[in-house]
């Protein structure tokens, strides 16, 4: 899986997950709180995410990132390894 | 668990379940709590206590399953209410006129004239029109967030509110949008952001895991500034701040401004259950609409007794919080010549941040509680996971002899451990 696919998934779950937010419109390098995601809608993106991609990486572990093209590095990373 | 240590997952992680069969447990969380790192974890939780939850008392150890008698820094017993004998005997008094279940919902058959007598007190002691008594603490905030937002609105809520109140939020349909921990500049473009709707302000009056207090007067200001009204918090402040007790809007004498006030009858009251108090029209409304209350049974009788004595004996004056804050300052004192991490604790709620390693906050609990002093751990995602650490709640019940012994205990084990460890506590932001 490429970094990319991994970014497609993020960005799918934070338009399923967040108000009036298209795909389109949501650059990799910013938050997801730039597009007002509260605490409780970042896990629900996290979690989706992680759930299509197959993968499970502590929470404790996320805590430090901080913009949604880290969160595919971090993904990427843990691909294949659950 | 990948290449993860099993201390690094929390119950954050297994919230959803791929299980074919919906009736069983996740299959990586069933083998995460089978770990012998997690299960040592595990111990700390659901421990037994033999006696009453009084400073001095006895449990069922699950670090080695024995009994112990323990000075205790953990219950909710502030004041000692739960334990107070003017209350146990207006308890036992209110089982024998009215029973134990008050059996039935308020609105068919559940209220009784104690629950009416009582409702009336908590609405003049905060200075309300009227109060809503819930069975539980929890439901109270969901059921009254719940009852007065709706779809399309927006509750803007501190980040460390609790999660009553977020659960509120999600079952009522209203949009959370949370602002930077008491950062006013935050709330203010949240409540700018989000102009036109019908906005909520949530805050609490002493945050639970932290101790510190709500900027109220600030709060206060942007309220009425942008028109958003206030739902204050005072689980842990009520019977304890101000000079009447009624809580951190007396302390800062704007209480006024205050649109919901919220408290918890199981901390400070010493009983269980939660009340909000507002105006009467509002209340009147939400008789109908907030499902917590309106379905659900109300406050055992016998509870409701034992907490009119409560209210009684924490109004009638001072002592027993001015007992509790002389305890709270030398405790603090102690603690700060110890050179430990108490953040920016401004109340009974105190502390002791030891940063992301799980294993030595489980460690360091097992030995304070082998020695004689039951802290719990605070773990994550209860708290950030750079931050883990315990929280004292200190009580007026607690005698010097009882701090002193509690303090050895945590100079042997927490401060030599922690200057052992090597790790910058002292840098760590709760």
């Amino acid at each position: 899986m490429t970094k990319q696919e991994i970014v497609d998934v993020i960005k799918k779950n934070i338009a399923d997950n967040l108000d009036d937010i298209d795909v389109k419109d949501i650059d990799p390098t910013k938050s997801m709180k730039d597009y007002g995601a509260n605490s409780l809608d970042i896990i629900e993106v996290v979690s989706c995410s992680m759930r299509d991609l197959d993968i499970r990486i502590p929470r404790s572990e996320l805590a430090d990132i901080g913009n949604i093209d880290q969160l595919a590095d971090k993904f990427l990373e843990n691909i294949g390894k659950k | 668990m990948a290449d993860s240590k099993a201390t690094n997952y929390s119950l954050a992680d297994f919230h959803f379940n791929d299980s074919k069969d919906v009736l069983a447990a996740p299959a990586d969380f069933e083998a995460w709590m089978a770990h012998p790192d997690v299960k040592q974890a595990f111990a700390f939780f659901f421990q037994q206590f033999l006696a009453a939850p009084k400073a001095n008392t006895e449990i069922l150890s699950g670090v080695d399953g024995k009994r112990r008698r323990i000075v205790n820094l953990t219950s909710y017993n502030y004041l000692g209410l739960a334990t107070h004998p003017e209350v146990l005997q207006a308890v036992k008094d209110a089982v024998d006129q009215y029973g134990l279940s008050a059996s039935g919902a308020p609105l068919v058959s559940g209220t009784t004239d104690l629950h009416v007598k009582f409702a009336r007190m908590l609405a003049e002691f905060k200075q309300k029109e009227d109060c809503l008594l819930f069975s539980s603490g929890y439901g109270g905030n969901v059921g009254a967030i719940q009852g007065i937002m709706r779809k399309g609105d927006v509750v803007i809520m501190d980040e460390k509110g609790h999660k009553s109140l977020v659960d509120g939020v999600t079952l009522s349909g209203a949009r959370l949008v949370t602002f930077a921990h008491n950062d006013m500049n935050d709330l203010e473009a949240k409540l700018e952001a989000h102009k036109g709707k019908r906005r909520l302000i949530v805050v609490e009056g002493v945050y639970s895991m932290d101790g510190d207090l709500v900027k109220l007067p600030e709060v206060a200001a942007l309220s009425e500034k942008h028109g958003a009204p206030i739902f204050l918090d005072e689980a842990h402040s009520s019977l304890m701040f101000g000079a009447g007790g009624r809580g951190v809007g007396e302390h800062f004498g704007i209480e006024h401004k205050v649109g919901i006030s919220y408290g918890t009858l199981s901390k400070s009251f010493g009983g269980v259950g939660g009340f909000i108090c507002g105006n009467a029209g509002l209340l009147r409304y939400m008789r109908g609409y907030a499902s917590a209350w309106n379905f659900s049974c109300a406050p055992s009788p016998a509870v409701v007794g034992g907490l009119i004595k409560a209210l009684e004996i924490a109004t009638r004056d001072s002592s027993l919080r001015d007992k509790l804050w002389a305890n709270t300052k030398y405790f603090k004192d102690r603690l700060t010549t110890m050179g430990l991490n108490i953040g920016h604790s401004e109340s009974q709620v105190i502390p002791i941040i030891v940063g992301n390693s799980g294993e030595l906050l489980f460690k360091m609990a097992g030995e304070m509680q082998l020695a004689g002093l039951f802290l719990q751990p605070v773990d994550y995602p209860a708290v950030p996971a750079h931050a883990r650490r315990y929280r004292i709640s200190m009580s007026s019940q607690l005698t010097k002899e009882d701090l002193d012994m509690a303090l050895n205990i945590i100079e042997d084990v927490v401060a030599k451990g922690l200057k052992k460890s090597g790790i910058d506590y002292m840098s760590i932001k709760p």
